[in-house]
């Protein structure tokens, strides 16, 4: 078995993750800035979020598989949460099929940048959010 | 025989004895082509009178193109140097891109091997089969750029075809030993100076012009795959961030890892980082894409500041080590300044890596109060100042007051600047680390730790396969699920690298960014359509092994033992925070397993008997001469670096 134990408990964990980002300006603003739509679909287990960067601000939605979206991320859910740790290699992870991106490849590389103080950030989220036992010392 | 052109061309130039010699297809067949082809022709040079200074008329420079260089397609267009370097005194070679290779072979020509030194300024002018020694006196002094152009302008009109130039600049007459040699401005053949060895032989420029086609031994076949590959290229992750980013795009994707060196390797994160990545760059300096000779991948870029203190005209921009080392390394978040250092390391000739690392190194000795502003004439060496940084570059190229101490390159700035200076150094064997860090991937860290030439990430794909992706399930070894902060199976994993990569980009100089995403089936068809042989990936694997005994005995000759197969004490220093805290590789254990896998003795040799079984007789004879007692190893005088 994987990390999380169940779809639901990895929707909690991970969307509640990314609505913390999209509360963080120095994050958001940069994220709206790419008027992005996003969908993140994982497996073991199986969840699908999508993040809705093309409004006023984030809006993160779990389970929404019908917006159309400029970029489609599909991965585990462990490599998932690996890569917020910032303990993924993106590239081997992308050659090794362990990731898969569809989309623009330069804009997806642009929110590299953005994104970089989320994986600090991370570790103390679940942390702060009683989630401890996920974290990877 | 396809993909060839069939002829080595031997200049002597104390002599001045021009030679065109045809390239046997048994030694082609055994050597594949680029540094195969030059170790085995320096090693038979060097072989009866292997002790001389690396900028001495004796030692031979050899340059090889491969079976595939001028071939159009992506990521072939590269070629080889190689020569004893002056920086390190041990092997030093080079892998160059751009359009001095395929020029060559359409000029009818495989290689050059030079040997001598000219009794006055000299060039080399290249036309089919016109092969002449010319006068450079004009030149000499001039920078890269203006030879560049200069000698084009004197060829112009024999021919609709400007012709490529490859040449040094006032650091490689100035004898810096890391001197660089440049073909069309911007392509570098950088590492362990061997443009230093042509500035002592006076060697300023080779001008090449060429009017041939080369053959195609399977024509259908090669376009076919050809074709094939075109999907596998398009749509791709690392061929569209090349694309859109250059190789700068690894500033955004190496500090996620903690690959990126910080503060001479102190650090791993910088909070101003963003100000000299990829966005920065397109933003404030890059003017447009560039690509080498039949390469669709575009991953080059040219650079231009209109204005301010660091202005430069518009010409070759920064690739990712030239950023990491004036910026990162040094804390200089002006994308403007680290074009200039670029523009200056250009015009002047100089390896960007060991100039800016070793600038990096300088500001540590002025921060530890080793050096003051009475030493650096007035210029206060401080983290971050932008101005100094490029002032110190010119001064290096000059080889002007304390510039003249750093263009000995840091280890040997060290034993002069004294105290604890070398506490600061990152070098192995003498040649400063390239931008990856050892700590994020282990793997790296016995690479730059064995290496014949020093410290090196292309010499092997050993950093693609950690680093960048490259995926090789053809090749159990490196099929293996990878941990990259573990020392465990990292030294059967550098040999397979080795072994692969020495036929893969070496040889058949493939180029390790644009043809990382070919399999290695891919690779060996590509040679086999091209030259007719028929290798499998095992023979060439195997061809691969033998030819990196070849250069690891080339430097084991010039005085490469044990002592020198370490890592300095920078890099082995865990980081108290961020993505690499407390991660250090594990050297004895992968050095250990290392020396056992290659057969090699305790001083770091490898064994007469598996350099026997490797049919390299003549190398075992000269590591263990059969008239000096058991056990006795040739051993020829060598800096400690």
């Amino acid at each position: 078995m994987g990390v999380f134990e169940s779809s639901e408990k990895f929707e909690e964990v991970l969307v509640g993750f990314f609505r913390n980002l999209g509360d963080t300006p120095s994050i958001a603003n940069k994220l709206l800035a790419s008027k992005l739509i996003i969908r993140f679909t994982y497996s073991d287990p199986d969840l699908v979020v999508l993040v809705d960067c093309s409004g006023d601000k984030i809006d993160v939605r779990p389970g929404d598989k019908d917006t159309k979206a400029e970029v489609e991320m599909s991965m585990s859910a462990d490599i998932a949460h690996k890569f917020w740790f910032g303990k993924v290699n993106l590239m081997a992870a992308l050659t090794r099929r362990q990731m898969v991106a569809k989309g623009p490849i330069p804009k997806i590389l642009n929110l590299l940048p953005a994104i970089k103080p989320s994986y600090a950030m991370y570790p103390k989220y679940l942390e702060e959010q009683g989630y401890s036992k996920y974290n990877i010392h | 025989m396809g993909g060839y052109a069939g002829r080595i061309l031997y200049v002597d130039l104390t002599s001045s004895r021009i030679e065109g010699k045809p390239l046997d297809l048994e030694f082609a067949r055994r050597y594949i082509g680029g540094l195969g082809f030059g170790a085995r022709i320096y090693l038979d040079l060097i072989r009866n009178r292997p002790d001389f200074d690396a900028l001495s008329a004796d030692n031979p420079f050899v340059l090889m193109t491969g079976p595939l260089t001028g071939m159009r397609m992506h990521a072939v267009a590269r070629w080889t140097i190689g020569s004893r370097s002056p920086l390190t005194g041990f092997w030093g070679d080079c892998n160059i891109g751009g359009f001095f290779g395929a020029e060559l072979k359409f000029a009818g020509y495989d290689g050059i091997v030079f040997t001598g030194e000219a009794h006055t300024p000299t060039y080399i002018a290249i036309e089919d089969d016109v092969v002449e020694i010319r006068d450079a006196r004009k030149y000499w002094g001039k920078d890269v750029y203006t030879v560049n152009d200069g000698v084009i302008t004197d060829h112009k009109g024999k021919s609709k075809k400007p012709g490529q130039v490859l040449g040094i600049g006032p650091a490689g007459e100035n004898l810096v030993r890391f001197a660089s040699i440049i073909n069309n401005k911007g392509h570098v053949a950088g590492r362990t100076g061997l443009g230093a060895v042509w500035g002592a032989k006076k060697l300023k420029a080779i001008f090449v012009r060429g009017t041939g086609k080369l053959k195609v031994a399977h024509p259908n076949r090669f376009n076919s795959l050809r074709e094939d590959l075109k999907h596998l290229y398009d749509g791709n992750i690392t061929i569209e961030g090349l694309r859109a980013f250059g190789t700068a795009s690894h500033m955004d994707l190496g500090i996620i890892s903690g690959d990126i060196p910080i503060k001479n390797w102190q650090r791993t994160d910088w909070d101003r980082i963003d100000e000299i990545g990829p966005i920065a760059y397109g933003e404030k300096i890059l003017t447009r894409n560039k690509s080498c000779y039949g390469c669709g991948v575009g991953c080059k870029r040219e650079a231009e500041v209109k204005e301010g203190p660091f202005s430069f005209d518009k010409g070759p921009g920064p690739e990712y080590e030239t950023i990491a080392t004036f910026g990162t390394m040094c804390l200089n978040p002006s994308i403007e300044s680290i074009g200039k250092a670029n523009d200056i390391c250009n015009r002047y000739g100089m390896d960007t890596v060991t100039c800016g690392s070793t600038i990096a190194f300088a500001i540590e000795c002025f921060e530890n109060g080793l050096i003051n502003e009475n030493d650096t004439g007035g210029l206060k060496l401080t983290w971050g100042n932008s101005e100094t940084i490029v002032a110190m570059v010119e001064k290096i190229g000059k080889r002007e007051g304390f510039g003249s101490i750093l263009s000995e390159g840091s280890a040997r700035a060290a034993e002069q600047i004294g105290g604890n200076a070398s506490d600061f150094l990152t070098t192995v064997k003498g040649l400063e680390a390239p931008m990856h860090d050892p700590r994020a991937a282990h793997g790296y860290g016995l690479a730059y730790a064995v290496t014949p030439r020093g410290a090196c990430h292309t010499a092997s794909p050993i950093y693609s396969i950690l680093g960048l992706g490259m995926y090789q399930p053809e090749i159990p070894e490196l099929a293996e699920e990878i941990s990259e902060m573990s020392s465990e199976g990292m030294a059967k994993l550098n040999i397979a690298c080795q072994d692969f990569g020495m036929f893969f980009s070496n040889c058949a100089v493939f180029c390790n960014l644009g043809a990382n995403i070919l399999m290695a089936s891919h690779a060996v068809d590509l040679v086999n359509h091209v030259t007719g042989f028929d290798y499998t990936i095992k023979e060439v694997m195997e061809l691969g092994r033998r030819i990196w005994y070849l250069k690891r005995g080339l430097s084991n000759l010039f005085g490469a033992r044990a002592k020198h197969d370490r890592l300095p004490r920078r890099l082995l220093t865990p980081m108290e925070t961020g993505p690499t805290k407390g991660s250090v590789p594990d050297m004895d254990l992968m050095v250990k397993e290392f020396y056992k896998l290659r057969a090699f003795n305790e001083k770091g040799i490898p064994t007469k008997e598996i350099l026997e079984e490797l049919d390299l007789p003549e190398l075992a004879e000269l590591l263990y001469p059969s008239s000096s007692p058991p056990g006795h190893l040739h051993r020829l005088t060598m800096p400690d670096t």
